[in-house]
């Protein structure tokens, strides 16, 4: 069987439970659901909530350097630690503190592979409600690599020139338009449908039932054979806020080693709202 | 505690028994003619639903495993155990009442879709509730987020918390082994023929079918579903059995699947013709019943009625429009 590009971007829980307390390590969860974390967790984690730590709260970007140095010196990250995110929903926000935290250039990082599920389904493990006694640090963000993101002017002018591979990582009924967003969600667009040229690969096709990624070539044929993502082309992954594409963005440029994808952030609740925008349906 | 007399010492007395059943009362207008159907009414359990034996099952188990109640924890400190649980409706109330009687602290984990209503009435049976958002993509095999939060607080506080966990615990199925198989078998004097039930964890169905097939193996078990897209409380597609590990296709006879709309438009039925004020999942029960009754008579059948329409009003509103008030 074949490896993944970057194998060591994921670690095991077996590997997990091992390594709790390695020094130059500092365990980050990051749930859909932030009172998992206080309910309980691995013991050593620190939480980040994605909806108000990792958002711009005033104008709709991603947070900006200054929060995430600030975020990351309260929970005591230094520049040259290995950061390892678990979170629920097979990883979809690890995976996206992930893409965020690499676009402001912090080197290592990890994901427990299987989330928060595998660790929970997993009966020796443990979790504890204690949370770690953390130094504060002075965390100095290195760079920002804009490479990671791409911004509307880029996702147009591959929908113009057919020069990149773009993945809609929704719900098929988002994507065929049949919905504009899941019921009950506050961030909508006002037209449904997906960007033209653009392959349907749900996010999630890319995990296994107990939360896992699926095997190299499993995902080869999921992304290149299926759904026809051409390995020389740019590559960028959409779906409503920029999240979910997150983690498919991590399958694609990690785990599959395509040089070079992005990360739509803006996604649909940008894309949807444009006037005169081509949709297709 | 005195049965004949109705007199007890504690409500927890009330719960059924084979010497205290809940009643069966024969469906008298509705059912097809040369078939007898008995109506057994769950709702009249002193918690109102049939889950009042699952609850209470669970939790004499774990009071006999010395799993609930003050204890001395490793740190040498003195805890009350009491339970947390992921349930949106009767279990839940169940749980939560019993608990109250026997002193318990008690954690209901409800997911974000569940009615308001249902949420308050935990709260007003003393239960705590965390709300969980409801999943955006769920995934197919994992853990719902309600079961994944009450596993996190049994495994990270287990001083506190111990939970039952109706979908894998076969305590749920062991009630109806105990209680409600016993209690039909002698109701009918042994002449039960069909049992028709509705599908949620499954216990009900696994439970009854274990007992009573081995009174006589020619009783039929058969299991009402809504056809899916449902949205009928508490009850499960077999597509959707994904979450409870009760279900054993083996011991179910025929599973009947009903249009969903009709166990609500049955449950009026049953209110304005017999005078039972059943619920939904009772409306479909039956409904499933007298589809089959127009197969083939049915000498003695017993149909399950989960809980009565009281906790039902906006629902059966949204579905019945002769019901809707301006």
């Amino acid at each position: 069987m074949s490896q993944y590009a970057n194998p060591d971007v994921l670690v095991s829980t077996d590997w997990l439970a091992a390594n709790l307390n390695n020094p130059g390590q500092r365990i980050v969860e990051i749930s859909v659901d932030p009172k998992l974390y206080e309910a309980g967790h691995i013991p050593g984690a620190v939480n980040l909530n994605w909806n108000t730590e990792l958002q711009d709260q005033l104008r709709r970007d991603i947070a900006s350097k200054e929060t995430i140095e600030h975020l990351l010196s309260d929970r005591g990250v230094k520049s040259t630690d290995t950061i390892i995110l678990y979170g629920d929903h097979s990883n979809w926000f690890a995976a996206y503190a992930f893409w965020l935290l690499k676009v402001y250039g912090h080197q290592n990082i990890k994901i427990l592979n299987g989330g928060r599920a595998k660790w929970l389904a997993e009966e020796s493990r443990p979790l504890v409600t204690d949370k770690p006694a953390v130094t504060t640090s002075t965390y100095k963000v290195s760079g920002v690599d804009e490479s990671l993101r791409a911004k509307l002017p880029e996702v147009l002018a591959a929908v113009h020139g057919r020069s990149a591979n773009l993945v809609d990582v929704r719900s098929p009924d988002e994507f065929s338009g049949k919905i504009i967003a899941p019921p009950g969600m506050n961030e909508t667009a006002q037209r449904a449908g997906h960007i033209p040229g653009a392959k349907s690969v749900p996010w999630s096709t890319a995990v296994k039932e107990n939360g896992e990624f699926k095997s190299p070539d499993e995902l080869r044929e999921i992304y290149f054979s299926r759904a026809g993502v051409v390995e020389t082309k740019p590559t960028i992954a959409y779906c409503r806020i920029g999240e979910r594409s997150s983690h498919t963005w991590f399958v694609l440029k990690y785990l599959l080693g395509l040089k070079d994808v992005r990360n739509y952030d803006g996604s649909w609740t940008e894309y949807g709202n444009l006037i005169g925008a081509p949709i297709e349906r | 505690m005195n049965h004949a007399t109705r007199t007890y010492d504690d409500i927890l007395e009330l719960l059924p028994s084979e010497e205290n059943p809940s009643p069966m009362v024969r469906i008298r207008r509705l059912a097809p003619l040369g078939s007898v159907i008995f109506a057994k009414l769950e709702w009249l359990n002193p918690f109102g639903s049939v889950k009042d034996r699952t609850a209470w099952e669970m939790i004499r188990q774990l009071e006999a495993a010395g799993k609930l109640g003050s204890h001395t924890a490793a740190d040498g400190q003195t805890h009350t155990r009491g339970l947390v649980e992921p349930t949106s409706g009767n279990t839940g109330l169940s749980l939560a009442a019993i608990a109250a009687a026997r002193g318990y602290p008690m954690r209901a984990i409800v997911p974000a879709k569940v009615p308001r209503d249902k949420k308050v009435l935990l709260r007003i049976a003393g239960a705590e509730v965390d709300v969980v958002p409801d999943a955006l993509c769920p995934l197919p095999g994992q853990d719902e987020g309600t079961i994944a939060l009450a596993k996190t607080y049994a495994r990270a506080s287990s001083h506190k918390y111990a939970m039952p966990n109706q979908y894998e615990n076969q305590a749920n199925a062991q009630a109806h082994i105990r209680t409600t198989g016993p209690e039909i078998w002698r109701q009918t004097q042994g002449n039960v023929s069909h049992v028709f039930v509705s599908l949620g964890t499954c216990g009900t169905a696994s439970g009854l079918s274990k007992f009573l097939k081995e009174k006589n193996p020619a009783i039929k078990v058969l299991a009402v579903q809504p056809s899916p897209g449902h949205d009928v409380p508490g009850l499960r597609n077999t597509s959707e059995l994904g979450a409870s590990k009760l279900f054993d296709p083996a011991l179910i006879d025929e599973i009947i699947e009903i249009d969903y709309e009709l166990a609500y438009s049955t449950a009026i039925e049953l209110c304005r013709t017999e005078g039972m004020l059943a619920g939904p999942s009772s409306g479909l029960v039956f409904e499933g019943a007298r589809r089959f009754a127009a197969r083939e008579p049915i000498p003695c059948g017993v149909a399950i009625f989960a809980d009565s329409v009281f906790k039902y009003a906006s629902t059966l509103a949204r579905h019945i429009p002769d019901l809707a008030i301006e």
